[in-house]
């Protein structure tokens, strides 16, 4: 499959089930329910090393938060219940709880329920006030601003985790234009984020490596400074490598942002140095979720 | 469902409990005639009083010049009773689910023990709305009493959880011993409210007449919970409350604990 100019590898990206919910904080102004949205969901690329991946979802007006003030939607998502409460407590307990103005609240409604202001009220130290409004509950504790508003629980979300693509071209500048481009066709996306640094990755791994401690490592085959000498994936005229990396809500959501971001790769196409699309995977064995790229882009 | 329309006023005050949308539904008319309700105490069959009209409102209409019918909504569960005309006393009382429009004013203890539901009063109430019951320690526990007009003394005495907006005025003692949950009063209140308040929130739109000695004052804040209550109480009452986050505190009862608070809207 070539799209305008592009090659499409016959080739999928392997996902996985992951837990997740979606939060909403909101402060005076949108600026301070970003400066506490860049906190709590940075340092949250990849679940290796991170606890859990996450990222601002949307901006959100005073007509669509619960307290009639600006406020961002965040998603983040981690490999197990238990991880996925501990980062969330952590992160808002650290970074929107301290951070002036700001409030906190459940963006999702699951089946199960994840504590979002129920343990971090201790820190009221017995001054701390519950609120039930219209059957959901509110804690209301004291800070040095007035109070900071946290809804007592958040959602849990079965979602899936790790989409990806890759994409070559013929030089690195080339390469993160036609990315910058996915990354905004991305976020245009209700329920997926892209969770590295600008929503892209140098970083390509594969599983395991040469030092036993390392559980992966990077992508020798997609280095283009290792063509000479390791089994190469590049063709001659590929210099440099970027990856999209996407958690989303359901699969439908996956299916749709990848869609949107290889189709703004695509509307680049060869004339922008674009070479080929392809996918990171396992052989297939270890995730559930397979997104063949040639069946997206059908 | 049904509507049942009140023939004359009666010489003596009718206890309706058990006369609830969830025990009349799927019954026949005739069936519904013959229930029983109780005139100063004395049984008789609900068409003795009555005109029982079948209807597709889906839901329970009693039509009342009198506001001599006490426990309309009494231990509602689930479905919808519209009284149209005045109720007399403890409606709604013990209530869990559902929704009660009256469509007039309320008597005495309307809403004690109440659990769950919604009970609007577009009328007046009486005093000892969302009371607790005749025995009980706590009042009400749940759910939302809506009123239009003003209320009676001891709005809330003893209520445990739960919400009641007023727009009007409320008497004295208003959250009186109050456990927790949140009044809002739009036209103020009389004198000494909050007065044995442990936790819970009163929050007024005027400055009270008076307050107890036992509050201190904690100064003019800005909480966001107000935006969040602004736009629930919006969707029950219109206008009840304005769209500010600012109110002077009061926290007290100082001799119950001081957790609660008095909210005076700036």
């Amino acid at each position: 499959m070539i799209i305008n100019g592009v090659f499409i590898d016959d080739t999928y990206a392997e996902a996985f089930g992951m837990k997740a919910t979606r939060i909403v904080i909101t402060a005076d102004n949108l600026t301070w329910a970003r400066h506490a949205a860049n906190a709590a969901f940075g340092f949250a690329t990849s679940v290796i090393a991170c606890g859990c991946e996450a990222a601002i979802e949307c901006e959100l007006s005073p007509a669509d938060t619960p307290d009639g003030r600006p406020g961002v939607a965040g998603l983040l998502f981690a490999v197990s219940t238990k991880e996925l409460a501990k980062q969330l407590e952590r992160r808002v307990g650290q970074c929107v709880l301290t951070c002036p103005t700001t409030a906190v609240f459940a963006g999702c409604e699951g089946e199960e329920s994840l504590p979002l202001g129920k343990n971090l009220r201790y820190f009221g130290d017995g001054w701390q006030m519950s609120k039930l409004i219209a059957g959901r509950r509110y804690w209301r504790i004291p800070v040095m601003d007035g109070e900071f508003l946290a809804e007592e629980s958040t959602g849990l979300l079965r979602s899936v985790g790790g989409g990806n693509f890759l994409v070559l071209a013929r030089s690195r500048g080339q390469a993160l234009a036609a990315c910058e481009a996915a990354v905004d066709a991305i976020a245009r996306v209700p329920g997926a984020i892209a969770p590295f640094p600008g929503g892209v990755v140098r970083s390509g791994s594969k599983v395991g490596s040469k030092y036993k401690a390392l559980p992966a490592s990077t992508n020798d085959a997609f280095c283009p400074t290792l063509r000479g000498v390791a089994k190469t994936e590049l063709t001659p005229d590929t210099d440099a490598v970027l990856e999209i990396v996407i958690d989303a809500v359901t699969d439908a959501d996956m299916r749709v942002a990848m869609k949107a971001g290889m189709d703004a790769v695509c509307g680049i196409g060869a004339a922008g140095g674009i070479v080929r699309l392809s996918a990171g995977n396992y052989g297939g064995k270890l995730g559930q979720f397979h997104y063949r790229l040639r069946e997206i882009l059908a | 469902m049904t509507t049942l329309t009140l023939r004359s006023v009666p010489n003596g005050r009718v206890d309706m409990t058990g006369i609830l949308p969830e025990t009349l539904a799927g019954r026949r008319t005739e069936d519904i005639g013959k229930q029983i309700v109780h005139l100063a105490g004395s049984p008789l069959m609900l068409d003795d009083l009555f005109d029982v009209t079948p209807d597709e409102t889906g839901m329970l209409v009693i039509r009342t010049d009198s506001d001599r019918l006490d426990y309309l909504g009494q231990g509602m569960r689930t479905g919808k009773l519209r009284i149209d005309g005045p109720a007399g006393h403890y409606a709604a009382q013990a209530m869990t689910g559902g929704e009660i429009d009256i469509r007039g004013d309320a008597g005495e203890g309307a809403a004690n023990g109440m659990k769950g539901g919604l009970l609007r009063i577009r009328g007046n109430a009486g005093d000892w709305l969302g009371a607790a019951l005749i025995g009980d320690r706590a009042g009400m526990a749940g759910g939302v009493v809506a009123v239009e007009g003003d209320v009676g003394d001891r709005l809330g005495d003893r209520m445990r959880r739960g919400l009641i907006l007023v727009r009007g005025r409320a008497g004295d003692a208003c959250g009186a011993r109050l456990l927790a949950g949140t009044l809002v009063v739009a036209g103020g209140c009389g004198s000494q409210p909050g007065s044995g308040l442990r936790r819970g929130s009163l929050i007024l739109g005027r400055r009270p007449e008076s307050l107890p000695s036992s509050f201190n004052d904690s100064g003019r804040v800005d909480l966001s919970y107000l935006g969040l209550l602004h736009r629930h109480t919006e969707s029950l009452l219109p206008g009840l409350l304005p769209a500010t986050t600012h109110a002077y505190r009061y926290m007290g009862d100082l001799a119950f604990g001081g957790k609660g608070e008095i909210l005076v809207l700036a």
